[in-house]
Parts: structure tokens; C-alpha cells; sequence
């Protein structure tokens, strides 16, 4: 094995740890700050260091010193104090590596040897999602049976019965897709979305399975226990369900495993309906190929969006309050700036390949680069309408759930095997 | 059973009972007439007029219902309008220089003027000329305070000190709006029932210094108990209320009625025996200087009496019946000698011969029934032999003074069981707290030879226990109620035809 | 006697809202439109900025209490107790004694209010036959920290003044 294998790996297996981490502080800023702008109010935006705020995001920083030197709690009545410890660490550990499969850039060639960019790279890709996605369920369940607390116990009762009910249609739905893909690997089945079809549409698995695509976001939605499918928390009948005993850290640690289930439930949806890490219209190979004309246009288009968002700061960065020296302007000018020179040194950056031979190395990892920053940015977008549809949608009422689970689902998704298989069968 | 007869109330036909008046004898049966001046044990006077009634055929139109003997077929007219008019004039007229500051009022919650303009009045007065002003807060002595604008003169107070204690106090002089209830110049009250008359006022004019501003009466959780002061066991209600964040504390006692013992009336002395409940009360047990829990407490006591050379039990003449039959089968398992002694007890001369009795024990009669020995000489012959006394709240310092208590208590070991802080109970060498009178259950005898039982009415916050249940942790063979009463058959013998909850409330007349 | 009779549209049965993603998506537009003017102009948004804005409070207002004096500071309250008799939550105590002014019978010697277990519910302020308890005093934010100081005494509820004139509260309707 040469540096460059060892360096690689070690950049795959962190980009596979790091990111979903880094990714908790983005998903609940967004959630609190979206949610704040889908209800009309402003979320959290008062915590600051030296007056710098970051858009909310210092926020975060404090809830999470709170929780970490929080009194860490388990009540005498909890007779199975091992299971109640390691239960929101299954959930944990789960999400975090049910996203190791995930492909976040294509194949990387380098010096004939060719690199899989994924965590794990292993062929069974989907399959292991599904197996992990179903543990991490384990990890609720436990909790609440653990904390011997009716409410924390009812928590559980629901979700496993959840479970049960959406498992099948989620599995059902991904049958059909590999009826089309052809292949349990994730980055074959991104690969394959690489071409277009009929020439000019991109040969998406929404274009290709709309109905499988739907039946799979909602099974997703309930694997990862976010609304309208929180009925295992249910604060509001059970108070907060399977989690009412958990204190401090860990109380964290099913907080963050939560917001990585559902950073790694995007992931695999953008895999497997959205073309994965591929930028439309221009393949792996293209790219390669036009890697110059590429870096160029975005030689120009970086400052241009650069400049309506400088704008956007000036104009949202204020105190909208009578306030003498307002210190908000001062802060909005230094973000400006800041960017502005982050802007600069990606001109840079891209002026140097510009320069380098095209089709080298260079032009591979540029590629590379850039489609990691297609899936993050596709991923970003999945979890937003995760948030969106928290915030517009009020949770089912559980025979609701099971209706839906059993009735709709289920034989849609079998109705979906069924014309998907005919028509494989007719065009082949 | 006296006779009854049939009478007519608003056309009502009602069995009623003989020889007494329409106010007893229609109210016996939940028909109120609204009355100011008559109090049954005072009789009829006949001055507030507040009792008029209609009778149809027959008699005068309008009587007044304390002056008139139920009859057979009577037809007494309650709810005709001019009854009503009549009753609504008469408070009207009684409000005319009454104050009605109720919510300043101590009597407000338990006034009968209040109470009757709610029902029978309720309009605005129509006086524009002001009030005539009289003195307020005059000290009556024995602890009354009287405020002479709220008085409306009914004469309760000066029936009272005249018919029931002959003292005769109090007297109304001068007529007309100037009349007012006085004291003679320098002839304060002066007898031993004289609080009776804040009970008997109707309205707010006689207060008890005592009680005064303390608690509004509706804040109060109203008992039934029996009063230890004395061997007489008077009937008392027990008002009590426990504030935000305190203990559930005793305010007052009130006579409560029963004919066979005490009729209506407390002495004074017993209505303010209710501050020995609350105050120097002991909490918690003690061995030498140092307090413990109630458990590591009877493991010392155990051991005490495991390692004494002969045990004297001496019990109080207030304990319960229940308590005696426990205690006295605790020293027939121990072998101890039980004593009662309790001269100190017997106040001579100092009883009368109305309620006050000379000896201030409550169950001494209970002591004889039992037959536990109470003689001096028994009590320090037994004890000269013995290496330990294990004393039941029984305050030896009423008899001996504290040099010879420490001469008797020489070389011996003493616990005592008590729930009174006193001097006597701090020569002990390990004390335990137990409930007092009001927070247990039990049946005394009185000097009568009347039995009765009372309940607990008061739960502190921090719960004693009751002597019965040292007893038995002391290794004593009556653990249950039942076990206790059962005993209690074998001896009072009156009692095998009843169970606890069928003995009468008003007391069982033992033979 | 005829009541009149108003018959509702029942919602919800037609087909299209049958299928149920038609409305979900109608109402994601709704959502997504707030979202997307308050991120591109946040200066709309229907939030107060307290603590640097405050609110105004009206005469009707109910705020932490005070108890009224006489024109020569003697305090009103005769200690009825009608107050703590009608306080649903139990958060007054008052203890009474002897009043030697010729103002009235009795005066409070202590009077607590425990602002912590207070619901502010004004039942008090109806309740007082003198209006010697107000909750006029128009602060807005009761803070501190610790329990002890929430515990307000005679003196602290005597010495706040009111937030408004006398002509202006009675108006208030209070």
C-alpha cells in the first residue's frame, strides 16, 4: 500500500465520520432557525461570542456546553441500568454508520488505481442501510422499555409497531429500484443516473420511479421518527415518549442521533432518486473533460453570488430596532469581508487549475471536489424539506399511521414491483 | 321517647316533639326559624322579634316561635309574605346602626346576623342619617373584648352571667339607640364560664382576646373532641387549620353540645387547654443529649429493658382506655409493677359544682375500672425496688418538687414516654414522643361514669406515634385496635353489647 | 323560538383532497412562501425585540402587586383575608393583629406574597373591599435569583408605587 492509498483511505473513513457529525450543527440550525422563519418569528439569534453571532449558529455551542455539563441523571427506579446506557449509543452508532456506504463522489482514478469514495467500500450498499436502519430502532425500543416509565414504555411500543408497518413498503420500494438499477451498489446505482434519458433528461430515479420515490421519502420519514411520524415522542400525549428518562448527554446522544438518522436518510434518498454526487448533464467523464470550462464559469459565477449574498447580509444583518452604532452592521460587515476573502482564495484554487495539464490528476480531484460539494449540497436540500415538512405538517394520529402504513403503502408498493418488472421485461 | 304531635309547617305536615318550643321543636326536625335572642339554654326572652311566625285558625295571628309551645295541629305559617316582610323589617331595622364591615369582623363566617340578611334580607339600607358611634374594643375582662356598635342587644350574655354562673356582670342600660351592653364600673367579669359569652353572641360583639384576629373561622377544620382538662370530659369541636408550609395547628376550642355532660358550656380554663397541644410539644426522642430517630430509640429502650432489675410502669390518668389495657398488659409481659399514681392530679377546692371538677386527671375512673393500683405508697415502695422506670406521660412534677424527684429518679434509669417537653420528662435518660390527646383515638371515663370516645382530629406534619404502639414495640401483646378493644370487653363490662363505631356519640352511661 | 340554522361545508371529501398529497403539497407552498420572504427580509417578522423593546402595558394590565396607603401612609388593608381567601393558588399570607390608628379594627402585621406561586390572575385586587391590593405597579419582568427575594413582605408591596394616575385606573375599569 503507497501514502497515497493509506492518505485516501484515511479521507474516506473521516469524510464518512466527520461529515454526518459536522452535519448535526447545520441540521439544527437550520431546523430552529427554519422553523422560526416558516412560523414568522426569528429562531435563535441572540447567542453570540465578542458580538459575533453567526447567523445562530453560536447557538448551538451553548446548547451543547448546557447538555455536556448538564447533571447526567438515571433514576433509582431503572432496574436495567446497562440497556438504558447503551440504548440512545445504538442509535447513535447506527445513523452514524448506516451513512459509511453512502458514495459522496465517483470512483477516483488516480495514477491507473482507482479509489471507491465511500466510507466502506463494500458492494452491498443498500442492504446494509436497510439492516442498519432497522437496528437503530433497537436503540428506541430499548430506551423505552428500560426506562420502565409508561410513557417511555407506550414510546416504544409505538415505534415498534411503526417499524413493522413501514419496513416492508421501504423495502418494497427499493425492490423495484433495483429492479431498475440492476445492482445493490450504491455508487453503480449512482452511476447509472449519470445518463440521460432520451437525450436531455437526466436519468434520475424520481424521473424513473416517482411513485417508488414517494413511498420511500414517507417510509423514510417514519424510519427516522421525525413528523409527521414522531409518534414515538409525542410530547403532547406521552410526554416525550421513549427519551422522558434521559438527561444531560444522553439525551444528547439520541438529540444528535436523530439529526444524523436523518442526514444519512437524505443521503441515501439523493443516491437513490437524485442522481447521488452527479451534477446534471455532465457525467464523471465529461467533467473530466471539460474541467477547465468549468473551473472558468465558476471563476465568474463565484463572485457574482457572492455579491447579491453580501447584499443579502447588508440588508438582513441589522437590529430592526432604534439602535445608536448598531453593532449588527459592524458584524454583517466582517462576515462580508470574511467571505469575500473565502471567495478570493477559491478564485485562486481554480485559476490554478486552470493552469494544471487537462485530464490529469488535477482535473480528477477538482472533479471529485466538486461532486462531493453536488452531494452536500443535494443532501442540505433533502434535510430542508425534511424541515419544511416537519413544520408544515401536524403528526398522524396512530390508526392514521397504520392506515396509511398497510393500506396505502404496502399495495402501491407491490403495484409498483408489478408495472416496474413489465416494463423491464418488455424494453429488455 | 317523648310524645310526639302533629303539626303543620307551611302546610307541611311534621311529626315534631312535645313540650318544647316551635324554634327547638320545628328546628329538630331541619326547619330553621331564624331566632337572635333565644339560645335554648338561656330559654326565651323574646326581644329580637326575629321568630315571629304566622299561625292560621285558631290563637293570634303572629307569634313569636320562642314563646310558643308546639301543639297538636298547629298550622305555622314560615314562607306567607308578610312573615317574610316581617323578618326582612326586622333585620333591617337591627342593621340600622350595625356596621357591616363583615369582612373586618372576627364572627363573619359564623354570624347569624350575617347569615339571615343573606337569606331573608339582602337590599341595600335606606338609612341616610349616620350611625350612631358607641365604643369599640372594651375589655369585659376574663379575656372578652366587646365592641358595642356590632352588638344588636338580644341579652345572650347578660341571661348567661345571670341564669348560668349567677354572677350577673353584665347588664343594658340605657333605651333606645343609646342602649348598650356595660360591665358595672369596675366590676370587670369575673367567673370561670365568662368566654362562654363570645360563643353565645350571635353577632360580633363579644370576642375572645384570645382568638381574636388569629385565624378567619372559614380557614378552620372543625373536630369533634373531648376536653382533658379535667375528669369531667366535656364535649368540645376542635378548630384547627393548617397554614401554607406549617403544622396543623389547633386555634380554639368550642363547647359542643351534649346534654349528658356538659350541656353547652366549657369552663375557660379548658377552652385555652388547646395551647398545650401546640406549644412545648416534644418531637423527638432524646437518649441522654442526643436525638434520634423513633426506631433507633425503642432498640435503646428495649435494651434498657432487657438490662433493668425490676421495672416500675407507672401510667397517666389521662390515657386513653385503650392505652391503659395496653400498657397494663406490656407490664404483665415484663413483670412489671404497673402504677397509677396521679395524686398530684387532684386539685383540692378547686372544682365546683357546675362543670370544674377538683381533679384535673380524664380517665382516672378509667384508672379504678382497670384496676391499676394508684396509692403513693405502692407507687415508691415498687419503685425503691426497681432499677428502671418507664414512665407514660405521667408529670410526676405536679406532686413532688424537683429536689425529691431527683432524690426518687437516684440510681435509677427512667424513660419516659411523653409528648410534653417539661422539666421532668429532661431528668429522663431516653424519651420517646408520642401523640397527644387530640391526635389519637381512644375512649376515656369521666368522673360521671360516662364513657365516651373521640377520634383523631388533628395529623401533624410529622406524625408521633401513640402510647398503644410504643407498648407494643415494647414488646407488649396488643398490636391491633382490635386486639386492644377486645381486651378492654373483658374488663368494662358495659361495653360487650357495642363495637367501637356503635358506642353513642354523646357518651355511654356506664353501670 | 326558531334557532337558526347554519349548515358548514365538510372539508376534506373530495377526491383531490382524498388522495391527501395534493393538500400536502398546497400547504408546503403556504409554508414555503413564509419561509422564503422572512429569509429574504428578515425585518418583517412578528417578534418583539425584548428585552430592548418592551412591551407597552395597558391600565388593565395585570403586574406585580402593590398595596395602597392612605393619604397619610397608612396602609389600607384592614387584613379580611378576603384576598388570601380568594387566591386559586394559594400564594398570600397574611397575619393579622390589633390596629391602633382609629383607621379600623385590625391591620396586617404580615403580608406575603409568594410571586412564584402567584398566577396573577387579579382575583386579589376583586376581592379587596378597600382596593388596598393593586396590581398596578406596570413592571413587567419579575426576575432575581433566588427564591427568597419572590417572597415580597408588607413592606415591599407598600413601598412600590403605582404605574399609573388614580383618574387614569379607575378608568381602566379596575
Amino acid at each position: 500500500m503507497s501514502l497515497l492509498d493509506i492518505l485516501l483511505v484515511a479521507i474516506r473513513v473521516a469524510f464518512a465520520a466527520f461529515v454526518p457529525l459536522c452535519f448535526i450543527a447545520v441540521c439544527v440550525w437550520m431546523e430552529r432557525r427554519g422553523a422560526g422563519f416558516f412560523q414568522d418569528r426569528a429562531g435563535p439569534n441572540r447567542a453570540n461570542i465578542f458580538g459575533f453571532r453567526a447567523a445562530g449558529l453560536v447557538q448551538n455551542l451553548a446548547d451543547g456546553a448546557k447538555l455536556f455539563f448538564k447533571e447526567d441523571v438515571i433514576s433509582d427506579h431503572i432496574q436495567h441500568k446497562f440497556y438504558f446506557v447503551i440504548a440512545p449509543l445504538i442509535v447513535f452508532f447506527t445513523a452514524v454508520v448506516s451513512f459509511a456506504v453512502v458514495p459522496f463522489a465517483d470512483t477516483l482514478v488516480l495514477n491507473g488505481k482507482s479509489y471507491v469514495m465511500q466510507g466502506i467500500p463494500i458492494d452491498i450498499g443498500i442492504l446494509w442501510f436497510l439492516a442498519l436502519a432497522g437496528f437503530s430502532v433497537y436503540g428506541i425500543i430499548l430506551a423505552g422499555w428500560s426506562s420502565t416509565n409508561k410513557y417511555g414504555l407506550l414510546g416504544s411500543l409505538r415505534s415498534t409497531a411503526q417499524v413493522i408497518s413501514y419496513e416492508i413498503p421501504m423495502g418494497l420500494a427499493i425492490v423495484s429500484l433495483l429492479v431498475v438499477y440492476g445492482t445493490v451498489n450504491l455508487n453503480g446505482m449512482a452511476q447509472y443516473q449519470g445518463q440521460l434519458l432520451f437525450g436531455f433528461i437526466p436519468m434520475w430515479g424520481i424521473i424513473l420511479q416517482p411513485v417508488g420515490f414517494l413511498i420511500f421519502v414517507i417510509a423514510a420519514f417514519a424510519e427516522t421518527n421525525r413528523t409527521p411520524f414522531d409518534l414515538a415522542e409525542g410530547e403532547s400525549e406521552i410526554v416525550a415518549g421513549f427519551h422522558i428518562e434521559y438527561s444531560a448527554m444522553k439525551f444528547a446522544i439520541f438529540f444528535m442521533g436523530e439529526y444524523i438518522a436523518m442526514f444519512a436518510s437524505s443521503a441515501i434518498i439523493v443516491t437513490l432518486y437524485f442522481g447521488g454526487y452527479q451534477i446534471p448533464f455532465l457525467a464523471t467523464d465529461t467533467l473530466i473533460n471539460y474541467a477547465k470550462p468549468v473551473a472558468f464559469l465558476l471563476m465568474l459565477g463565484l463572485p457574482a453570488g457572492m455579491y447579491f449574498f453580501a447584499g443579502w447580509i447588508r440588508k438582513n444583518n441589522v437590529s430592526h430596532y432604534p439602535r445608536e452604532n448598531d453593532p449588527r452592521v459592524y458584524e454583517g460587515n466582517i462576515y462580508i469581508k470574511g467571505f469575500w476573502g473565502l471567495v478570493i482564495l477559491l478564485e485562486l484554487i481554480l485559476f490554478a487549475i486552470l493552469l494544471c495539464k487537462s485530464g490529469g490528476a488535477a482535473a480528477h480531484i477538482f472533479v471529485v471536489l466538486l461532486q462531493i460539494c453536488t452531494f452536500l449540497m443535494k443532501v442540505t436540500m433533502m434535510i430542508f424539506v425534511y424541515i419544511w415538512v416537519r413544520w408544515t405538517l401536524p403528526r398522524f394520529r396512530y390508526d392514521q399511521l397504520q392506515k396509511i402504513g398497510w393500506q396505502v403503502l404496502l399495495p402501491a408498493a407491490l403495484l409498483n414491483i408489478f408495472i416496474t418488472s413489465a416494463f423491464v421485461v418488455a424494453l429488455s | 321517647m317523648a310524645e310526639m304531635i302533629k303539626l303543620f309547617v307551611n302546610g307541611n305536615e311534621v311529626e315534631v316533639e312535645a313540650g318544647k318550643n316551635l324554634i327547638d321543636a320545628i328546628g329538630a326536625v331541619g326547619i330553621e326559624i331564624p331566632h337572635l335572642c333565644y339560645h335554648p339554654a338561656l330559654g326565651a326572652d323574646g326581644n329580637c322579634r326575629m321568630c315571629l311566625v304566622g299561625l292560621e285558625e285558631g290563637g293570634p295571628p303572629l307569634v313569636a316561635a320562642c314563646k310558643t309551645p308546639a301543639a297538636e295541629g298547629m298550622k305555622v305559617l314560615l314562607d306567607a309574605d308578610h312573615i317574610k316582610k316581617i323578618q326582612h323589617d326586622v333585620l333591617e331595622f337591627q342593621l340600622i346602626n350595625h356596621p357591616v364591615d363583615c369582612p373586618v369582623c372576627d364572627q363573619a363566617g359564623e354570624c347569624s346576623l350575617q347569615d339571615y340578611y343573606m337569606t331573608y334580607d339582602g337590599q341595600k339600607s335606606r338609612m341616610t342619617v349616620p350611625q350612631v358611634t358607641k365604643s369599640k374594643k372594651m375589655d369585659f375582662g376574663c379575656g372578652v373584648i366587646h365592641d358595642q356598635e356590632r352588638c344588636v342587644l338580644c341579652g345572650r350574655c347578660v341571661r348567661f352571667c345571670r341564669q348560668i354562673t349567677k354572677t350577673g356582670e353584665l347588664g343594658i342600660v340605657n333605651r333606645t339607640d343609646t342602649a348598650r351592653v356595660a360591665i358595672f364600673p369596675g366590676r370587670p367579669l369575673d367567673n370561670r364560664y365568662a368566654v362562654n359569652v363570645v360563643d353565645l353572641c350571635p353577632v360580633g360583639a363579644m370576642t375572645s382576646a384570645d382568638f381574636r384576629f388569629k385565624q378567619r373561622v372559614w380557614f378552620m377544620k372543625k373536630e369533634r373532641g373531648v376536653c382533658h382538662g379535667c375528669s369531667k370530659g366535656c364535649n368540645i369541636t376542635i378548630d384547627h387549620n393548617r397554614e401554607k408550609d406549617q403544622d396543623d395547628l389547633i386555634y380554639r376550642f368550642r363547647p359542643l353540645f351534649n346534654e349528658q355532660i356538659n350541656g353547652y358550656f366549657i369552663c375557660d380554663e379548658g377552652r385555652l387547654s388547646y395551647r398545650d397541644e401546640n406549644e412545648n410539644r416534644l418531637t423527638e426522642a432524646r437518649l441522654s443529649k442526643t436525638t434520634m430517630s423513633l426506631d433507633k430509640a425503642v432498640t435503646a429502650g428495649l435494651k434498657e429493658i432487657k438490662r433493668a432489675e425490676g421495672i416500675v410502669i407507672l401510667i397517666s390518668p389521662d390515657c386513653s382506655l385503650e392505652q391503659m389495657v395496653s400498657v397494663k398488659s406490656l407490664a404483665e409481659e415484663l413483670g412489671a409493677t404497673l402504677s397509677g399514681f396521679s395524686d398530684g392530679y387532684i386539685k383540692k377546692g378547686d372544682g365546683d359544682d357546675y362543670l370544674i371538677q377538683d381533679d384535673k386527671a380524664a380517665n382516672r375512673a378509667g384508672l379504678a375500672a382497670l384496676n391499676i393500683d394508684s396509692s403513693q405508697t405502692g407507687f415508691e415502695e415498687a419503685l425503691a425496688k426497681a432499677g428502671l422506670l418507664i414512665n407514660f406521660n405521667n408529670d410526676l412534677s405536679l406532686f413532688y418538687d424537683e429536689s425529691s424527684l431527683k432524690k426518687l429518679f437516684k440510681e435509677k434509669r427512667v424513660i419516659g414516654v411523653t409528648s410534653r417537653n417539661t422539666k421532668l420528662f429532661q431528668m429522663a435518660n431516653l424519651v420517646i414522643p408520642v401523640a397527644s390527646f387530640t391526635e389519637y383515638s381512644g375512649s376515656i371515663i369521666s368522673c360521671d361514669n360516662i364513657l365516651q370516645t373521640f377520634n383523631r382530629a388533628i395529623t401533624k406534619n410529622d406524625t408521633l406515634v401513640d402510647i398503644c404502639e410504643v407498648a407494643s414495640l415494647f414488646g407488649g401483646p396488643l398490636k391491633t385496635d382490635r386486639d386492644r378493644y377486645d381486651e378492654l370487653k373483658k374488663i368494662v363490662v358495659s361495653l360487650n353489647d357495642f363495637d367501637p363505631d356503635t358506642i353513642p356519640a354523646t357518651g355511654l352511661k356506664l353501670t | 323560538m326558531s334557532a337558526e340554522v347554519k349548515t358548514l361545508k365538510r372539508e376534506g371529501s373530495t377526491l383531490a383532497e382524498k388522495i391527501y398529497f395534493v393538500e400536502i403539497f398546497k400547504g408546503m407552498a403556504t409554508t414555503f412562501g413564509h419561509f422564503w420572504r422572512n429569509l429574504l427580509d428578515n425585518s418583517n417578522l412578528y417578534v418583539r425585540h425584548y428585552p430592548e423593546v418592551e412591551p407597552e402595558i395597558p391600565v388593565r394590565w395585570r403586574g406585580r402587586h402593590r398595596l395602597t396607603s392612605h393619604d397619610d401612609g397608612t396602609v389600607k388593608c384592614v387584613a379580611c383575608f378576603m384576598c388570601q381567601t380568594n387566591c386559586p393558588a394559594e400564594c398570600i399570607s397574611i397575619e393579622a393583629g390589633e390596629r391602633l390608628d382609629d383607621k379600623a379594627e385590625k391591620m396586617p402585621v404580615k403580608f406575603n406574597i409568594d410571586l412564584l406561586e402567584c398566577i396573577y390572575c387579579g382575583y386579589c385586587v376583586e376581592a379587596c373591599p378597600l382596593d388596598a391590593i393593586r396590581m398596578d405597579t406596570g413592571i413587567y419582568s419579575v426576575t432575581d435569583n433566588n427564591r427568597e427575594s419572590f417572597v415580597l413582605g408588607l413592606e415591599d408591596l407598600l413601598k412600590t408605587p403605582g404605574a399609573f394616575s388614580e383618574e387614569e385606573y379607575k378608568k381602566g375599569g379596575a
